[in-house]
């Protein structure tokens, strides 16, 4: 039985988004996927009579059921339970232009772009006849070392992105917006003093404790304990029934449950 | 105003133990749309319903549980979960130090600002060494019950955290299954040629979100009651593989 | 649909949907919700000030659907007081502070009969400034039971330099608040405190007091939801209305007044209406007061 949990082999079958990424004349058909996959392990709600699965579903409280997808529209509040509707071609029609086509606007160095602006990461996937325009811009990319910067809308947003290049693949890192960067004057201490000999040492530390990056030899700790705990579970063959599970008492300091007892005894005399 | 910390820590170095308040870094401005039934413009809740009965299904019959393959499911107690939740610390441990850019954008979660909280001791030092000697700290904390991987940089004057997903969180370029194209030199030289045209410094602050202006603005209209127009977005033709290079010569020719 | 605007101490404001009957089998319009937090805002808006507020919506009424929302609407006038605080994956979120009156009158139009706040001050959200022991009857237990927790709650405690200080939940339950007001106070030693002092009168009561929060331990028995004492948590603001079949009140008592009641054996008699609140209010001051301004410290931990 399978147990384990994180995406790092599974391939992303399912495009978010398809569209063109351009620069200059060359246009390339593809498709967006997802690059990360969350490694929290993830449980289903099941419901506890039947341990039937359960899904979510929008409900309209007024008619009190179910709503299936074409009755959905999304609403902006301008005023308590006032609504303006948005239609997906409303939203679509705010930035046509940019709505199927990441279109690249220049390309920059890699090094310049500060880490802060990073937000979210996804793959491009070449869609049939794209594939060999899509490997030149990946390789020539790659050898220059620079990504493509360009704006594009995805949904309800709109996006500044890089498109760089990642093992062979085309990458798209969604970027903050330099307002969105929240401002650091106030963090920095007052004194700036730097205490020379302080720095000599750490230097030193750093010097001994550099290495070459590699995330594999971390892990979640909290995602293991929860793997151990099911794995332990697995073998009790306790799936599907619920072990009854007793709290642990005793939470505090030995003194004041002692005291907290003294006092308990006092007023039980006295009632 | 620098704000409230998110939360206190010690950056642990060795022996040196630098006291940090965590601040964010980044506020993300976003329009909130709510889900509507069309009819009515009532707005959705949203309701867990059990997949064979077709009814919601209240939160006290409600149960967590691990879907294994076959499709069964190991049932886990809040209490359990509880147990599994990493000890609360306020260490920050550097286990190590890569050259800046080592780190692929892709590892990037989220930006934390540190701020030196009292007594300012070795922040300063820190921000310098790191910067000199080019490098940023892996470490590791707990915080609000999760346990978290970040990179540990300097930016200036101040100190910066940023949390790393984890490796196995990361979807590998080679699980994409791509195909490997033969390219001319030609067509790799007038490539790089073109992308050196269209080469200009990194200057993000020349970038705005129109979008959310544009958006506000329909919204606005539909409010007073105008008529919005539809238009199409716009669809490129790819670019023929045997057209390429012709295509990048031409492009060339216009930015050259 | 009706809308007035209205002028609020100087700030305009628009009401709308006043004769609403959100208390449908009472008869209590937003009118009269209005009112109710209009003449209660003197002794209410203390223990509102500087608070996260979470609203729980009614837009139908008391029998109709409910929402929470923690996330201040976009919509807002531009003077309410509003903050930032993180949620728990470091993301800012933008939160209301009912600081004023217009405020207070501005969230109760949006039909929030119930003001929920957490324990801490939005600007030290770690800090509860209370510990808290929230008194939930289970199935055949009532606020009665709950009264007699507290007053065994209020004799544990006092030996220990700790006043106490009791409210209706407005529902079935009381909250017993201990005031604390010091800047070292973190949850996690106002939850372990709590939570000792729970398993301590489990041990000793264990017909009447459970500390433990699944639903087979709880029947019959008070249930002393230590939990509570938690930075994520919220609790009822004293003197919000409760979105039941009337228009009641969590309202503080007096021990001496939860005595008399709790001899006297009417749970109903400890249920407070929006009515005789705020005439109880404007005759004997904040009952709650002490929760605000007293400092205590926490023994032996």
């Amino acid at each position: 039985m399978k147990l384990s949990s994180g995406g790092g082999n599974e391939t992303a079958a399912q495009g978010i988004w398809s569209g063109t990424i351009s620069f200059s004349l060359v246009a390339i058909p593809v498709q967006l996927v997802k690059a990360v996959e969350p490694g929290r392990v993830s449980f289903r709600m099941l419901h506890g009579k039947d341990y039937s699965p359960l899904l979510r579903r929008m409900f309209c409280p007024r008619e009190e059921k179910m709503v299936p997808p074409d009755e959905i529209i999304r609403g902006y509040e301008i005023g308590p339970d006032k609504y303006i509707v948005l239609t997906d071609e409303e939203l679509e029609s705010v930035s046509p232009e940019r709505s199927r086509t990441i279109e690249i606007i220049e390309f920059i160095d890699m090094k310049d772009v500060d880490s802060i602006y990073y937000d979210h990461p996804y793959y491009l996937v070449p869609s049939k006849g794209g594939e060999k325009a899509y490997s030149l811009l990946a390789e020539v990319m790659r050898r220059a070392n620079k990504a493509g910067l360009a704006k594009f809308v995805l949904g309800e947003r709109e996006y500044l992105v890089a498109v760089k290049s990642m093992e062979g693949a085309l990458s798209l890192i969604t970027l903050h917006y330099s307002e969105e960067i929240l401002p650091d004057e106030e963090i920095a201490p007052q004194d700036g003093k730097i205490e020379s000999e302080e720095k000599s040492r750490m230097k030193k530390i750093i010097k001994e404790m550099t290495g070459d990056f590699t995330p594999e030899k971390y892990a979640d700790e909290r995602r293991k304990k929860i793997v151990k705990l099911l794995r332990k579970k697995l073998k009790e063959k306790a799936t599907v029934e619920a072990p009854a599970v007793e709290e642990e008492e005793g939470g505090g300091p030995v003194d004041l449950i002692a005291v907290l007892e003294e006092s308990m005894r006092k007023v039980k005399k006295s009632r | 105003m620098a704000g409230r910390a998110i939360w206190k820590g010690y950056i642990h170095l060795g022996s040196i133990a630098v006291p940090a308040k965590l601040h964010a870094a980044v506020k993300e401005e976003r329009i909130q749309f709510h889900l509507l039934h069309s009819r009515d413009h009532v707005k959705l809740k949203q309701q867990m319903v059990c997949a064979y009965e077709k009814v919601p299904v209240p939160m006290e019959e409600q149960t967590r549980g691990f879907e294994l393959e076959d499709g069964q499911y190991i049932l886990v107690e809040p209490a359990e979960l509880e147990q599994a939740e990493p000890e609360e610390s306020r260490i920050i441990e550097v286990h190590e130090f890569v050259k800046t850019e080592q780190i692929d954008a892709v590892f990037f979660e989220r930006a934390y600002y540190l701020e030196p909280d009292i007594p300012l001791k070795g922040y300063n030092a820190l921000v310098g060494a790191l910067r000199e000697m080019d490098a940023e700290g892996i470490c590791t904390w707990t915080m609000r019950k999760r346990s978290y991987i970040g990179a540990l940089q300097s930016s200036g004057k101040i100190l910066r955290l940023n949390a790393l997903r984890y490796a196995d969180e990361v979807i590998s370029a080679r699980s994409l299954e791509l195909p490997n194209i033969p390219l001319s030199e030609k067509e790799l030289k007038i490539g790089s040629d073109l992308i050196n045209q269209l080469t200009a410094p990194f200057q993000p602050r020349k970038f705005e979100n129109e979008h959310q202006k544009k958006l506000q603005g329909l919204i606005d209209k539909k409010a007073r009651g105008e008529k919005i127009a539809i238009l199409r977005p716009r669809r490129l033709k790819p670019t023929a593989s045997d057209k390429l290079l012709q295509t990048l010569e031409a492009s060339l020719k216009r930015v050259a | 649909m009706s809308r007035r605007v209205t002028e609020v101490a100087g700030k305009r404001l628009s009401l709308s949907n006043l004769e609403k009957d959100l208390y449908p089998s009472y008869g209590f319009t937003k009118a009269h919700i209005l009112e109710y937090y209009r003449r209660i805002s003197w002794f209410i808006l203390p223990h509102l000030k500087d608070r996260a507020l979470t609203l729980k919506r009614y837009p139908e009424g008391v029998e109709q659907e409910f929402f929470f929302e923690k996330r201040c609407p976009s919509h807002r006038p531009s003077w309410v007081t509003t903050t930032e605080i993180a949620q728990d994956n470091g993301e800012l979120m933008t939160v209301c502070l009912v600081n004023d009156l217009n405020t207070l009158m501005w969230v109760a139009n949006l039909a929030s009969l119930e003001l929920h706040v957490p324990l801490a001050r939005a600007d030290s959200p770690e800090t509860p400034d209370s510990m808290v022991f929230d008194l939930d009857p289970g199935d055949q237990a009532d606020i009665l039971d709950c009264a007699r927790v507290a007053l065994i709650l209020r004799d544990l405690l006092s030996p220990l330099r700790l006043a106490s200080y009791a409210k209706t939940s407005g529902k079935k339950g009381l909250h017993v608040y201990v005031p604390l007001n010091r800047k070292e106070v973190t949850f996690e030693e106002t939850k372990t405190f709590s939570k000792a002092v729970a398993e301590v009168m489990q041990r000793n009561y264990p017909d009447l007091v459970t500390a433990k929060m699944a639903k087979e331990h709880r029947k019959k028995k008070v249930f002393i939801n230590w939990s509570q004492n938690d930075s994520s948590k919220t609790m009822i603001c004293v003197y919000s209305l409760r979105a039941r079949e009337k228009p009641f009140v969590s309202f503080p008592l007096a021990w001496s007044n939860l005595e008399n009641l709790a001899g006297q054996r009417d749970p109903e008699k400890l249920q407070i209406t929006h009515a005789e609140a705020a005439s109880r209010a404007e005759a004997m001051g904040d009952l709650f007061r002490e929760v605000l301004v007293k400092k205590q410290k926490l023994p032996y931990l």
